[in-house]
């Protein structure tokens, strides 16, 4: 059970990272397993020691099982976790439908479904985009027609991350016509242990398998798992709970304030630093990671002092997705015909790891919205340049 | 460290935008560069005596508000905003930091209070013909000649060096970094006009040959004032880049929002939209930078060289980036003199090249981070 805590308004900032990094050394989980198998259960296995220990879910209400921390505690929260190298998720319903339900759930969809779901008991999974609905979801066809007190689902989505093992797929479906667009979309969890779901890894460009196909072929679900109105899921898409994110931005900087000094190490191993070249792109490198952390830095002042994430926020995606793309073919660029050794290999320079960044990092401008799409919103929402008027307006 | 603005600086800043968009209108930069008037005494005065912005980073026992650094930042950014005409740059970011960074009381106590109530103005003069700006390899020469000091040589690129009541000259003296003040009536002192890109900031040519000059104290490590004197040059100036990287921004915003060909805004294209965006980008990328440096110097942090090299860098890139930008989605009318765009394109491009270009400052970073080890 989840033990009293120390009341977070008497609790200082300080004497909140002592308590939670006791409990991380403590009971700290050790290296993850090889297995994916070992390593699912390892996640879930410490995933429930925090959350009966009074420490998941920094943003989350209490009554839910969550620490509803203010927004500089979930910072030190987020820095100590990164610091200990702990899983924290499994899926991507904790991050993604969790705060959805905190928002626009029922008080029995609340309490049903999120304690397991932050507990790890069960694992969620994305269900948004369709072969033919991408960065235009509002087009998607997956249909969910009403039989009595269930939908029957039938279609297929794509792009699912970290499919293998999900209990739960939390899905946008069509229960209004497809030309009512995103007015006749509802917000469904479909159980994912049923015939009627099938889930097909999908071989990635870099060799990976970390997106899934998964078809409905009239798959169940009740009524009572839809959240929010029929036909009204789509509002539901973007929320976001106590600035998470921003949070969490700090340690997206550290962890690239390193990768970028190990690459500069191996640039001095590799003596291509005599390179007047590789100097000066290795300086562009060092000056853009850190600006990753004034941002995130800036982003936390905001939100601290006015409770808004501020302008930054806005661009801070398109800046970090970049950036890592033009490192890593920086670094296959820098390694010559090495970089371009399949990774793995005897002769891969540190096992590949930037020849795999190179195509990984692909993605970075595709998924959870292309970097074109993010740029229209920018420049439609922040800068207040006008709709397409060929694009179906929201 | 803190970087988010307080709500006195947000005040700060509407103020000052208040007064520019007032009384630093497009007409009145363009009547100014007209009449080759190297600045409004009318609003200098009313800036001084209403607000007290000449005196805002100078302590409060000098005749200033003792505000700091990033206060000052503000005050640049919103200048550069207005392409502003005047000596404030050179005269309070420029010699009084110079002066508040030195350990001279004497001196301090002799210009500071006149700087901070704009009776009268100052620049830095430290570039030589090697274009160099951090203040190495000076080869203006230090004689001393009984027990005056005297200084021959020649400074580029003086910011107002024409019309400055006093200049302080970074040189070598001995092994050493040193600052001296040399006054406009000094023996041997000459200053010629150099003709500059940006029409809104004069610069001189400053001969110096057996001119008296005074010497300034650094104290116990020169080089290490220098250092910090540079630094704080080099952040004004990438202050008033991002000032002029927004409005650059904010112009071709606004003229897309408005500008109808195909019947439609050409604003509603993602051509343009696209190319906004990415200017919000490093526009947003360029303030995070300026506002760290800005930070670090106020706590006097020792990352403050590499913050402001960085900051220097990315508002280079932002305001030249925009400047051009805005010309392209201006089309036509963004090519013709009357219209402003290309006085904020002189400007960007200027603004890169004083206090060191990227490329320097790209290559500081390199040695600071320790890409390039330093033998």
């Amino acid at each position: 059970m989840t033990t009293p805590m120390v009341s977070g308004s008497e609790e200082t900032d300080e004497e909140f990272r002592r308590r939670l990094v006791t409990f991380l050394t403590d009971r700290h989980p050790g290296p993850a397993p090889k297995d994916p198998q070992d390593r699912l259960a390892w996640v879930k296995g410490w995933l429930a020691t925090m959350y009966d220990e009074g420490f998941a879910g920094p943003s989350w209400p209490r009554e839910l099982g969550g620490m509803d921390l203010p927004f500089n505690k979930q910072v030190v929260y987020q820095e100590e976790i990164a610091r200990s190298k702990v899983p924290t998720f499994i899926g991507t319903g904790l991050a993604i439908a969790g705060p959805t339900i905190i928002k626009y759930g029922t008080e029995e969809q609340k309490k049903q479904l999120l304690p397991p779901l932050l507990r790890g008991d069960s694992m969620w999974v994305q269900g948004y985009s369709e072969p033919d609905a991408g960065s235009d979801l509002p087009s998607l066809r997956t249909t969910a027609r009403r039989e009595g007190d269930e939908y029957v689902v039938r279609g297929q989505k794509i792009w699912t991350t970290m499919a293998q093992g999900a209990d739960i797929v939390f899905t946008l479906v069509r229960t209004g016509t497809q030309e009512s667009r995103q007015h006749g979309i509802s917000y469904l969890l479909i159980d994912a242990h049923q015939p009627g779901v099938t889930i097909q890894p999908i071989r990635d460009m870099a060799g990976g398998r970390q997106f899934s196909q998964i078809t409905f072929e009239d798959a169940r679900a009740p009524v009572s798992n839809r959240i929010g109105e029929e036909n009204q899921g789509w509002p539901l898409v973007r929320t976001s709970l106590g600035h998470e994110r921003a949070a969490g931005a700090m340690n997206q900087a550290a962890m690239y304030r390193r990768v970028v000094s190990e690459l500069i190490e191996l640039a001095h191993e590799r003596g291509t630093t005599d390179d007047q070249c590789v100097r000066d792109a290795l300086a562009d490198f060092e000056m853009r990671v850190r600006i990753m952390r004034y941002s995130a830095m800036r982003v936390i002042n905001d939100i601290i002092t006015t409770g808004e994430p501020g302008a930054s926020a806005s661009t801070t995606r398109l800046f970090n997705t970049l950036f890592e793309q033009d490192l890593h073919e920086f670094a296959v660029d820098m390694l010559g015909t090495y970089g371009v050794i399949r990774p793995g290999g005897p002769s891969s320079i540190q096992r590949g790891r930037w020849t795999r960044g190179f195509l990984s990092t692909r993605a970075s401008t595709i998924g959870a919205g292309t970097a074109e799409i993010q740029r229209n919103t920018v420049a439609e929402k922040v800068l207040g340049l006008p709709y397409d008027p060929a694009m179906p307006t929201a | 460290m803190a970087l988010a603005p307080t709500s006195e600086q947000h005040q700060l800043r509407e103020i000052v935008r208040r007064l520019l968009e007032r009384k630093s209108t497009s007409e009145d930069v363009r009547a100014l560069i007209d009449g080759g008037s190297q600045g409004d005494d009318q609003l200098w005065r009313q800036m001084s005596s209403e607000l007290g912005l000449q005196g805002i980073a100078i302590p409060e026992q000098l005749g200033g508000t003792g505000a700091g650094v990033a206060e000052l930042s503000i005050v640049l950014e919103e200048m550069g905003r207005a392409l502003l005409v005047g000596p404030y740059f050179s005269s309070i970011a420029l010699a009084g930091q110079a002066l508040v960074a030195s350990s001279d009381a004497d001196a301090q106590q002799r210009w500071l209070p006149r700087i901070a109530d704009g009776s009268m103005t100052a620049t830095l003069a430290v570039a030589e013909e090697s274009d160099r700006w951090d203040g190495r390899d000076c080869a203006t020469i230090v004689r001393r000649d009984g027990a005056e000091m005297t200084l021959t040589g020649i400074k580029m690129f003086v910011p107002d060096g024409c019309t400055s009541d006093v200049w302080l000259v970074i040189t070598q003296h001995g092994p050493e970094p040193a600052l001296f003040a040399v006054e406009r009536s000094a023996t041997g002192a000459v200053m010629e006009l150099v003709e500059s890109l940006d029409l809104t900031r004069p610069m001189a040519r400053l001969t110096v040959d057996h001119t008296p000059a005074t010497a300034i104290d650094l104290g116990g490590d020169p080089a290490a004032r220098v250092q910090r004197i540079f630094d704080l040059a080099v952040i004004a100036v990438a202050a008033e880049q991002l000032g002029g990287a927004a409005k650059c921004l904010e112009m071709a915003v606004e003229y897309a929002r408005t500008r109808e060909q195909f019947g439609r805004p050409i604003g509603s294209f993602q051509a343009i939209k696209h190319k906004c965006a990415d200017l919000l980008m490093e526009i947003e990328a360029a303030r995070s930078a300026l506002l760290f440096a800005a930070a670090s110097a106020d706590s006097d942090s020792e990352e403050t060289s590499i913050a402001a090299s960085t900051a220097k860098v990315w508002c280079s890139r932002a305001f030249t980036r925009a400047a051009k930008e805005n010309i392209q989605i201006h089309g036509g009318i963004g090519y013709t003199w009357e219209h402003d765009a290309h006085l904020y394109l002189r400007r960007a491009k200027t603004s890169e090249m004083l206090f060191g270009s990227p490329t320097f400052h790209r290559r500081r970073v390199a040695q600071l981070a320790g890409i390039e080890r330093r033998p």
